[in-house]
């Protein structure tokens, strides 16, 4: 019936906006019907990819990438522009999400082979992209005619902006299985864990990048005091929520889900305003209820009932917002940086893996926990395409090329890993 | 971002304003009643809106758009979902006859007598728009709502027949006056028709009906087998947002579109139990977000025009609700006698009139549509404080004369 339902739905929009094209249409009233179908459209999207045993997430991304503006053109590049407004909300929640699935005693348990994964990990990818800017300085239209300056730059950045995963589709995969058990937790804290290492590897890959290429601009150290400022303000703060909802739940205990809601809507809106990391503060607020609290439960069970109609929404537009143009123009490229990235991402695992004596299973196999991209790698390379305009442009389109089939290809990897450890539907909700 | 923050700052007094709207604590005194019932929330709107603190600026509310016309196709839904035909059947024949009888005189009442105030008020406003605006207080004025009467319930001691026909008149009269509102969307459509008038509305409304049966089975269909909390109420959402963005990208009323929803699902599907919990869990929340859009929504402008056309639509829906009764009584030979004073219970619009008036605010863009909301929300205010006075002075003094 699903399959039914989405084919009318899919013909009931074709109607209404052949009907009135959008160019005539209110543009406020616009956004609304576009809210509506991607809502509807992706949610059953998902559930009927569910049934080929893929995860709904790659349905809610397929339903945007179909929909939205470069195929179907059911939604313009304007509308899923307004209806960005909801990332905010659905990342804090997933933020607080992850921080409540993390256990103390299950992290101290795992701390070894975590650090071991991700500091191999990011080792190897940049360097993996160093040698690959070298080597393929002639191949590819991006390295050549470069200097090897430029090339040592250039790969750089790309090696940490490969390092990174996204948080968030980990998270939603996570949730979506009902996962629970020491290989969730190691692919989901690894996740977290890179996420700040990448924010910090690529402020000095940034700054090594324009003393290399503007030697006028001298190497400059002062990133890192304004990295630290950032990440023990955002802590302070992540305490400060953390203790509040811990507070709330105690002692109010009414309409938890507006309530949290409430949080997450605020505190995205307060870290973004003040310079804070919305994400570490979530995270760490989601910790503290957890594992400081009787309530960790009853948390997250408030998130998850709230969720998932957020979720729907922001994977749906975070398909529609894949630029298929650049991915038409350089997918072959793109094609070979992904083939690339995850291998280099199997040999850090690997490693990583074998030196923490993690079983084979972590070792051979957990790579593909870490393949999805997302929102964090796309803002760095806006940063990049800013500071060096000569190529940055070009690398941009690479990158959400890349990130584009990532995403793609991610959730599945993740949802196949998790089966394999057999950690799925063990939560119940 | 700013819409961000401030859709941040809605759910936040959302959350607290839900912790205590609609207790049952002393509701027939007026200023509770106002308090408890949410009517405060517009002035908490008024507050933030663009002539006080400005958090709510035109720009913001133009970002929170689609959450107005969400609210709007969701209030529609939940009174839609009320309207089972199986427990509509319970009631007697003539309490719907009663119903329609009693809307319709009400309706022509307020219609035709604003509809020649208006005529002198302004001479140089088209006839065509002048009517329209007369028909939609038509409309508001006809319409009460069942909310005073169920939070009273516990006040009022022997709950005779009375109080059931109130509660039933009041429950079903929002359906003949969003109805109308329908009506008036087609063959008042925005932007007005210059030729086929008669024929285009007939289609619009056609339309609204077909679609909103089309969405309301395929929602059946996809719920027919059980599925789990969370994907009904992604389901839920999803429908009403669809069909009230629709209906916005028309300039037709998610409000009608909303209903028809409800009302075809509801009489479909068999998961009324499971779905009741889930509209309750989040009524409150979005009853006061709406709210307090309306009130940052209003242009404060008032005259003496607007204060006496508020006056003019207060008099004339007491009137023709208290004076309708006893030749209707004698029309459809009602079983019972309907005291003049009974008429006295239907004066509180409750919060479906106050999105019946927003659905006209937020689609026709004209000068008289600021001098319209004004006088809506004006007479809203004022029939919700005095009728927690008036419901005392009707069933409660009926009570003790019997």
């Amino acid at each position: 019936m699903n399959i039914v339902a989405l084919c009318i739905i899919l013909l009931l929009m074709f109607f209404l906006k052949s009907s009135l094209p959008a160019s005539l249409a209110n543009p406020l009233q616009s956004s609304s019907l576009a809210l509506g179908f991607i809502m509807l459209f992706a949610f059953l999207a998902g559930k009927n990819i569910n049934r080929l045993k893929l995860p709904q997430i790659t349905g809610f991304i397929l339903a945007g990438i179909l929909g939205g503006p470069f195929l179907l053109k059911l939604l313009s590049v304007a509308e899923v522009k307004n209806l960005q407004l909801l990332d905010g909300l659905a990342l804090s929640l997933i933020a607080l999400t992850a921080g409540g699935e993390m256990e103390i005693a299950r992290l101290r348990k795992n701390v070894k082979g975590i650090m071991s994964i991700v500091i191999f990990q990011t080792v190897v990818i940049v360097s993996g992209f160093v040698a690959f800017g070298f080597v393929g300085r002639s191949f590819f239209p991006l390295f050549r005619d470069k200097s090897s300056v430029e090339i040592l730059s250039i790969a750089l950045l790309f090696g940490t902006l490969a390092t990174a995963t996204s948080p968030s589709t980990t998270i939603a995969i996570i949730t979506e299985t009902k996962a629970k058990g020491k290989y969730t937790n190691l692919i989901l804290s690894s996740a977290v864990v890179k996420d700040f290492l990448v924010i910090i590897l690529f402020a000095f890959a940034l700054s090594f990048s324009r003393s290399f290429l503007s030697p006028e601009e001298a190497f400059n150290i002062n990133f890192l005091k304004d990295i630290l400022l950032e990440v023990g303000m955002s802590l302070v703060m992540g305490l400060a929520v953390g203790a509040g909802i811990i507070f709330y739940l105690k002692y109010i205990k009414r309409e938890v889900t507006i309530f949290i809601l409430s949080i997450a809507f605020f505190t995205y809106q307060i870290s973004q305003t003040i310079g804070l990391h919305s994400l570490l503060v979530c995270l760490l607020a989601g910790f503290l209820v957890k594992n400081f609290s009787l309530y960790g439960e009853k948390f997250i069970l408030a998130i998850e009932r709230s969720s998932l109609p957020v979720y729907v929404v922001f994977f749906a537009i975070s398909g529609a917002s894949i630029d298929l143009n650049a991915l038409e123009k350089s997918w072959w490229l793109a094609l070979i940086f992904v083939v690339w990235r995850g291998g280099l991402k199997f040999l850090g695992t690997f490693a990583g893996g074998k030196i923490a004596r993690e079983d084979s299973l972590v070792n051979r196999q957990s790579w593909a926990g870490f393949i999805s991209q997302a929102g964090v790698a796309l803002g760095m390379a806006i940063i990049i395409e800013n500071t060096f305009p000569v190529w940055g442009g070009e690398f941009k389109a690479l990158i959400l090329a890349v990130i584009g089939l990532n995403q793609i290809v991610g959730p599945v990897l993740l949802q196949k890993f998790l089966l394999k450890t057999g950690e799925t539907g063990q939560k119940v909700v | 971002m700013k819409s961000f923050f401030a859709f941040g700052l809605l759910i936040l007094i959302a959350f607290f304003g839900s912790l205590f709207i609609f207790k049952r604590k002393k509701i027939l005194n007026p200023w509770n009643y106002i308090l408890l019932s949410g009517f405060i929330y517009i002035f908490f709107g008024i507050l933030l809106g663009k002539h006080v603190l400005s958090v709510l600026s035109l720009q913001v509310l133009r970002g929170l758009h689609p959450l107005v016309g969400f609210a709007l196709g969701w209030i529609g839904f939940v009174f839609g979902f009320q309207l089972e035909i199986k427990y509509l059947r319970r009631f007697p024949q003539k309490f719907i006859s009663l119903s329609a009888s009693q809307f319709l005189i009400v309706f022509l009442v307020i219609t035709s007598g604003l509809a020649v105030i208006l005529k002198l008020m302004f001479p140089t406003q088209p006839q065509f728009l002048l009517c329209g605006l007369a028909i939609s207080w038509g409309l508001l004025g006809s319409l009460n709502s069942p909310s005073l009467l169920n939070l009273a319930s516990s006040s009022i001691a022997s709950k005779g027949n009375y109080f059931y026909l109130a509660r039933f008149l009041t429950s079903i009269s929002g359906f003949w006056s969003l109805s109308g509102l329908a009506l008036i969307f087609s063959f008042w459509h925005f932007p007005f028709f210059l030729h086929n008038v008669l024929v285009m509305g007939l289609i619009i409304i056609f339309s609204m009906i077909i679609f909103s049966f089309l969405l309301g089975y395929v929602f059946h269909l996809l719920t027919k087998r059980r599925v789990g909390e969370q994907d009904l109420f992604v389901f839920l959402l999803s429908f009403v947002f669809f069909a009230a963005g629709a209906s916005l990208y028309f300039n037709l009323p998610p409000l009608f579109v909303g209903m028809l929803l409800g009302l075809i699902f509801t009489n479909l599907t068999r998961a009324q139990e499971r779905i009741y919990p889930l509209l309750f869990a989040s009524e409150k929340p979005i009853y006061i977000i709406f709210l307090i859009l309306i009130g940052a929504l209003w242009d404060l402008n008032f005259d003496y025009r607007i204060a006496l056309l508020t006056g003019l639509l207060f008099v004339l829906k007491l009137a023709a609700f208290s004076l309708s009764l006893r030749p209707l009584k004698a029309t459809l030979n009602f079983p019972f006698k309907l005291p003049a004073r009974f008429g006295f219970c239907f004066l509180s619009p409750g919060g479906i009139a106050v999105a019946l008036a927003v659905n006209i605010k937020i689609i026709y863009d004209m000068p008289l549509t600021d001098v319209f909301i004004s006088v809506a929300l004006l007479f809203i205010v004022i029939s919700e404080l005095l009728s927690p006075w008036l419901l005392r002075e009707s069933l409660l003094k009926i009570d003790r004369e019997k």
